[in-house]
């Protein structure tokens, strides 16, 4: 077991731009959601999203906000660890699903430029922050989470050449072609994201990006927002899009293994949450299996009740507001959260109001993305 | 966890190539002519399973087949199944252009008609990991399954965290893959030019796992590096006749392939993979060493 010190913090999402924003509106229960900002609404038959509103007109979409919204969460999370604007030498680890395919379509149907050096992100990262050792994963709705995962393999290296500072970063934007195939798979078009609820409809997309400062050791830092204690990666090799309770619960397991917890030390669980059709429930029954006895015992939450599924991102806004929810004691609720769904029947869900002057320590993190990627992290608050 | 040593020397135990006018390591190391026929993955591994597919998704299965069966880990016929547990492999896959047929052609519809005239089959292609996942799917590989889309250096970064991951202790073996495939989209988007239409695989290992196994070293994975500054001579290095078209997230596979060819006809000096450019995004080189040198 290896744990390394988180030191700074960065995030945008519809619900908010900045970590101390973005936490305090998904506490005031607050959704981004919206109506569609910028596609053509007659082509679709769902109608809203959870956007971040940075067009400059509705309806009119531009190129590069996949770009932005990532410059945006590494700038707060690298200014927030004094690492300041140059940051090369320095692994950038970003994971997401979606790349810069929105400027590719842009390309294509609207002209605007576009080259190939452009469906990655390395080549804007190198311009605004002169970095250097830039690594852009697409690994759908687990990516930042597997990115996680490298980078505290990176902080386990030994030998000069191994880094003690790693920035992992998330981000995803609202592609045409994603957003259209995702809806013309659910028999009801989509109206909003209700993670875990009997009566949801299905999964709507959102904007949003994340980035967090890890470090080798706490020496020369000023500042811990908290610990990564471990994150396990694997893959159920069971369905292109169908989720396998198994192959989750086996990633669940491992992850608690590497960290060195038991399911009843998990205080609090950020669920995966996508309020998609099949696999709210496979990730209940992964966690109600893992828990066993203890499945009440963690408060949980599905922010995509909020910010809408941030893809690439999500895992990573889920750590974000995990440490948030871990060093202040309150937990922001599941928007919309009815009735849940009987496979979360023991769970201790937050609902209406947020959770407040919670005793937290441990928190778990969930995501899983197509393809039956599983990534699971465990981490721990200062308090 | 599986079995982790203090020997972190990472090894190549099997590789495959699957390019117009080469299907051998040592055909590619010799540089394939010009004129050779499309690559057919049916050929390769039949017909089942093809449909709905995209193209990349397709040349990664026979590519994957290949190198498996290279490294002495699947069997002749398919349905036998892996010679080691399906936790012990993982997969890396490269790809930059992997997808944007199917983005294209669903926005396409999208645009032209509505949401309603997609086909819902292709909703896992508009994923851009679907080359890696689907890999893994096929041939039953539960280990950790990244995709790698970074550009001209992705190719080279494949193998870089195919070894991470190996030397961190979260696998034993991965199953490296590049592929670029060639379409309409491809072309308009590299300006006239052509992609290769093909790509590359490896298998990686531990050299602790390789040993238990009694498996062939073919080449030793030496250190890589991602950075702005130019590399330093170190090796030999080979190219990629210009013919082939573009190779992007392949290319660094390609090379590591080609070294294991040229190691294969008795080649004993490392030599050097090189990808990307210092004054682009970056550049990245990898140095691979002959079975016997480390």
């Amino acid at each position: 077991m290896t744990i390394r010190p988180i030191v700074g913090m960065g995030a945008v999402a519809a619900t908010g731009s900045g970590v101390g924003e973005l936490f305090e509106n998904l506490c005031a229960g607050i959704s981004g959601r919206a109506e569609l900002r910028g596609f053509d609404r007659t082509r679709f038959r769902a109608q809203h999203a959870y956007e971040v509103d940075d067009r400059p007109a509705v309806g009119e979409d531009v190129p590069g906000r996949a770009s932005r919204l990532l410059h945006e969460a590494i700038a707060q999370a690298a200014a927030d660890a004094g690492l300041g604007e140059d940051l090369s030498g320095i692994p950038i680890l970003v994971g997401t699903g979606l790349r810069e395919l929105r400027s590719l379509e842009l390309w294509w149907r609207d002209g605007s430029p576009f080259a190939d050096s452009g469906l990655h992100f390395g080549t804007g990262l190198r311009e605004r922050f002169n970095a250097d050792v830039t690594h852009t994963f697409s690994n759908a709705c687990s990516a930042s989470l597997y990115a996680l995962a490298l980078g505290s393999d990176l902080l386990s290296q030994e030998g000069e050449d191994a880094p003690d500072t790693v920035i992992v970063a998330g981000v995803d934007v609202l592609t045409e072609s994603m957003y259209g195939l995702l809806e013309r798979v659910h028999p009801t078009p989509p109206d909003r994201v209700r993670p875990f609820d009997r009566n949801r409809t299905g999964v709507l997309m959102g904007d949003g990006a994340a980035a967090i400062v890890l470090r080798r050791s706490a020496e020369d830092t000023d500042r811990v927002y908290g610990h990564l204690r471990g994150v396990a990666v694997n893959c159920d090799a069971y369905h292109v899009t169908a989720p396998s309770p198994e192959g989750i619960a086996q990633a669940m397991r491992a992850a608690h293994k590497l960290a060195g917890v038991k399911p009843s030390d998990v205080d609090l669980v950020m669920l995966h949450g996508t309020g998609t059709l099949l696999n709210d429930e496979a990730e209940a029954t992964a966690l109600a299996d893992v828990l066993g006895d203890d499945a009440s015992v963690p408060l949980m939450t599905a922010v995509k009740s909020m910010t809408g599924h941030t893809s690439g991102a999500s895992g990573l806004i889920n750590l974000i507001v995990g440490v948030q929810a871990l060093n202040e004691g309150r937990v922001p609720p599941t928007v919309g959260l009815d009735e849940p769904v009987e496979e979360a029947a023991p769970f201790r869900f937050v609902t209406g109001q947020p959770a407040v002057d919670q005793p937290l320590k441990v928190a778990q993190l969930n995501a899983f993305g197509f393809g039956g990627i599983n990534a699971v992290a465990i981490v721990e608050g200062i308090r | 966890m599986t079995a982790q040593s203090l020997d972190t020397t990472v090894v190549v135990t099997g590789a495959a190539v699957l390019l117009p006018g080469a299907d051998t390591v040592r055909a590619l190391a010799d540089g394939p002519a010009a004129g050779g026929a499309p690559v057919e993955p049916a050929a390769h591994v039949g017909r089942k399973g093809l449909r709905y597919k995209d193209r990349a998704t397709q040349l990664g299965y026979a590519l994957t087949a290949a190198a498996l069966r290279d490294a002495g880990l699947l069997g002749a016929d398919e349905k036998d199944g892996l010679s080691v547990p399906a936790a012990s492999v993982g997969v890396v896959a490269s790809s930059n252009f992997g997808n944007l047929d199917t983005v294209a052609r669903a926005l396409d519809t999208i645009r032209e008609e509505t949401v309603t005239a997609t086909s819902p089959m292709d909703l896992p292609n508009a994923s851009s990991n679907v080359v890696a996942s689907s890999a893994a799917i096929r041939y039953g590989l539960r280990g950790p399954n990244l995709m790698v889309c970074n550009g001209e250096t992705s190719g080279l970064d494949a193998v870089h965290w195919a070894a991470t991951m190996i030397a961190a202790g979260r696998t034993e073996r991965v199953l490296v893959l590049g592929v670029e495939p060639d379409n309409e989209v491809v072309r308009r988007l590299l300006g006239g030019g052509h992609a290769v239409d093909g790509g590359a695989a490896l298998v990686l290992e531990s050299r602790t796992a390789a040993e238990l196994r009694s498996a062939t070293v073919r080449a030793v994975v030496g250190p890589y590096r991602r950075g702005a500054a130019d590399s330093a001579e170190a090796g030999r290095r080979w190219q990629l006749p210009e013919h082939l078209g573009t190779a992007s997230g392949a290319h660094g596979l390609l090379q590591v392939a080609a070294a294991v060819g040229l190691f294969d006809s008795g080649e004993s000096g490392p030599v050097q993979a090189v990808a990307g450019s210092a004054d682009g995004d970056a550049r990245a080189d990898l140095l691979l060493l002959a079975p016997r040198a480390a």
